[in-house]
């Protein structure tokens, strides 16, 4: 986001974390609670328009996924869609689960109460560039594999994992498995094309491309291999129970047709590289080397992350770590693709967004430089 | 027939021509607690009196008179005319089945015409006629007191609700008490307070070293301590740059020595000029490098003119846990943010301390410079 000098607002480059709401989406929102405020499921003129609106924003939707066919199923955000994913694969019988060690709370959590639940869920390790590491991957795979749940795009480190790879892997030793993925870092900010990963769930979140908070969607490529885990009036084909966030859904759609992929893309590159060119002689300095451009874990030795945050904040606002755990102590991700303590420690993560230009990357690059250097020399 | 509170107040009996000074500050207390709800107030003889309140409010005003230092214990009790007539009639209306009861009659109104064994003997044949049960003076299921006062009215109830003991809040002064952020201050603060010491508190942050809530952590502390201790003027002070100028200067094993001396120096300045008597500290003895006998020697000696109380000195981590549970601190005291002292934090903290190494490594330091600067830019909240 760009520094408004009126409003004296500090550099944002926590996009990860969530981005502004764009006005055109606001007016979307305030139009279907005021105006075309009807409940889709009812059955007069004016509330069967609004489900069609509905229809034809999931068409939209699965357009910009690539999806030829496939449902979409609206929910509350994406930890609700990655709940519903994971607990609505859940069959009887002496099935395995498998996740990857880098994903969001909202799946990993769950992986962790499958265990406790007696389930076998297997948590495969990180590569030191973020990704899953592909051969653990293949080693658990086999005939009894139910569902395998692998996040597109870290939200700690930026790393991409390559989908395709494990996409034919399931195929190779577990065709009947469902391939999970947590798209909320890549979706409206890749270009991908979901028809050739060959997914059969894919969870997005609208806060995170400018749409807003409370409102996501679940891809599912053939409903019946899903159970719905809320009980209620049957929405979304019985999948998610729960009157239609309309106002929240059709803002997210808008904000979706808003997004040039590909164009954003290409300038959230120069945006990332201005920034890190600012610190190529700064030898205290180092970041993990990932392939979305849109995020980036960078390491100041010799302080601590959180203090750094706290120092830059007036000026430029970064995170220390996922703003949905943040609260904890260290941090999950980096310890898994082996940082140590010290590096993890001094850490912040910093993410982009296309609103703001290459300059004001390297401005806000060299604030966060000078306060590092400056606050290094109190602690040394 | 009314619905009352019978309020009973703990060691003030021991006070002599004084006495009158702590009745009146309890008196206040009692009605300032209150002052949200509606009721009467009446002192008779001994014991006050809490009526015309709204029944439904009565739970909530039992919790805010529990609350109130000096009182020992109150009762649900009925009022009724002293009169021999109308308190067997209202005896014999008791409809209760245990197994066991005793009556106990207390008469301080020695006009009352039958005196307490008789009557309490009387008493229980009504009972014993109305109910299938039995006496048993030792070890009843249910005692029936009956209270015979001087105002002609006569009390009777079944339960003793204990409150907190202690003296009157404001008989003793007012101190500053230093709050943390941790377990053990709060409960410093409390155990004055039920003493009778009203206190402000005092903190010191570090941000950006710790963050807001650390600080938003010790406003909601306080907070809760107003429940018992009444208004609270929470002074809150930076740290940031003396420690800095510590850990630039002096050898890391002192660095919490001298930043408590400091700390020390900071907040008998604020008793001085705010005219408060004493400072408070939530230190138990051994449990921390910086609370051995040696380190507080060395802290100590800064302060001048001033006493410092430390009624935590001797209580076992557990103990202090256990009270702080009790005055609710507890469960915000253990929340995860780090305070001043866990920054800079050294690996190796001096143990023994001494005086003569403390004052050399301060001799690097601008000390008065540093200590007016804080005070300078602290930072007042009314709690």
């Amino acid at each position: 986001m760009r520094k408004d000098a009126k409003l004296n607002c500090p550099y944002y480059l926590d996009n990860a974390a969530t981005t502004k709401m764009s006005e055109k989406c606001a007016q979307v929102m305030q139009n279907y609670a005021c105006e075309a405020f009807y409940n889709p499921s009812a059955g007069y003129g004016l509330a069967i328009s609004v489900a069609k609106e509905m229809a034809t924003a999931k068409k939209s939707l699965l357009n910009k996924l690539g999806a030829a066919k496939g449902d979409i199923i609206f929910t509350g955000g994406a930890t609700e869609s990655n709940n519903l994913a994971i607990l609505g694969s859940l069959r009887n019988g002496n099935w395995e689960y498998v996740f990857s060690a880098g994903e969001h709370p909202s799946v990993y959590n769950v992986a962790l109460h499958l265990k406790q639940l007696g389930f076998i869920a297997h948590i495969i390790p990180l590569q030191v560039n973020g990704q899953v590491d592909y051969e653990a991957l293949e080693k658990v795979l086999n005939e009894k594999t139910r569902l395998i749940s692998v996040m597109h795009v870290s939200n700690e480190t930026g790393a991409i994992n390559d989908l395709v790879k494990i996409n034919n892997l399931r195929n190779k030793y577990c065709p009947k498995a469902l391939f999970h993925s947590d798209g909320v870092q890549a979706f409206c900010k890749l270009l991908y094309n979901l028809d050739s990963i060959g997914v059969d769930l894919y969870s997005i979140s609208a806060h995170k491309f400018h749409g807003p908070k409370g409102v996501g969607a679940l891809y599912v490529k053939n409903k019946q291999a899903l159970k719905n885990i809320i009980y209620g009036g049957g929405q979304e084909g019985g999948l998610r129970s729960g009157t239609e966030n309309m106002p929240g859904i059709m803002a997210m759609v808008a904000a979706c047709n808003m997004a040039k992929v590909k164009e954003n893309y290409e300038h959230v590159k120069a945006v990332r590289k201005s920034f890190l060119d600012v610190f190529i002689n700064e030898k205290g300095v180092s970041f993990i080397e990932t392939d979305s451009p849109f995020i980036v874990s960078v390491s100041f030795t010799g302080v601590n992350g959180e203090t750094l945050m706290r120092v830059l904040e007036n000026e430029v606002i970064v995170s220390t770590g996922s703003a949905c755990s943040a609260k904890y102590a260290g941090n999950r991700i980096l310890q898994e693709i082996g940082l140590s303590v010290e590096r993890i420690k001094s850490s912040i993560r910093v993410s982009f967004d296309t609103e703001m230009s290459e300059d004001e990357a390297a401005q806000a690059g060299g604030i966060i430089l000078h306060k590092y250097q400056e606050l290094r020399e109190k602690v040394k | 027939m009314k619905k009352v509170l019978l309020l009973r107040f703990g060691e003030l009996y021991l006070k002599g021509k004084n006495r009158n000074i702590f009745e009146r500050k309890l008196c206040d207390n009692i009605r300032k607690s209150l002052q949200d709800e509606q009721f009467k107030f009446e002192n008779t003889f001994g014991r006050y009196i809490i009526s015309g309140y709204d029944e439904e409010r009565e739970n909530v005003i039992i919790d805010k008179l529990k609350k109130v230092f000096g009182l020992h214990s109150l009762s649900q009790a009925v009022e009724l005319d002293a009169s021999e007539e109308v308190i067997t009639r209202e005896i014999a209306k008791i409809n209760i089945e245990p197994k066991t009861f005793r009556v106990n009659v207390k008469r301080a109104d020695k006009n009352f015409p039958v005196s307490s064994m008789p009557f309490a003997a009387r008493l229980g044949e009504v009972i014993l006629q109305n109910n299938k049960c039995q006496v048993d003076l030792y070890n009843p299921q249910v005692e029936i007191n009956v209270d015979i006062r001087m105002n002609k009215k006569a009390y009777i109830y079944y339960n003793r609700i204990d409150c907190q003991g202690g003296l009157p809040l404001g008989t003793a002064g007012r101190a500053l008490l230093l709050l943390s952020g941790g377990i053990d201050s709060p409960v410093a603060g409390y155990l004055m307070a039920k003493r009778g010491l009203e206190v402000d508190a005092l903190h010191f942050h570090s941000y950006p070293y710790t963050n807001e809530q650390a600080k938003d952590k010790v406003v909601e502390l306080a907070r809760r301590l107003t429940g018992y201790v009444g208004k609270i003027r929470l002074h809150v002070v930076s740290f940031t740059r003396i420690q800095e100028e510590i850990h630039k200067n002096c050898v890391p094993e002192y660095m919490i020595t001298i930043m408590r001396r400091i700390m020390m120096r900071i907040a008998e300045r604020i008793c001085v000029r705010d005219n408060l008597g004493a400072i408070v500290t939530g230190e138990s003895l051994g449990q921390v490098a910086s609370q051995t006998m040696q380190s507080m020697q060395v802290t100590g000696s800064v302060v001048e003119n001033t006493p410092v109380f430390r009624p935590c000195i001797a209580m076992d981590k557990q103990d202090i846990m256990d009270i702080a549970q009790k005055i609710d601190t507890y469960e915000t005291s253990i929340l995860p943010y780090e305070d001043c002292c866990t920054v800079f934090l050294p690996k190796y903290p001096v143990i023994k301390p001494t005086i003569e190494k403390a004052k050399r490594e301060e001799s690097h330091l601008d000390i008065e410079g540093f200590i007016e600067k804080a005070i300078e830019a602290e930072e007042v909240i009314e709690l």
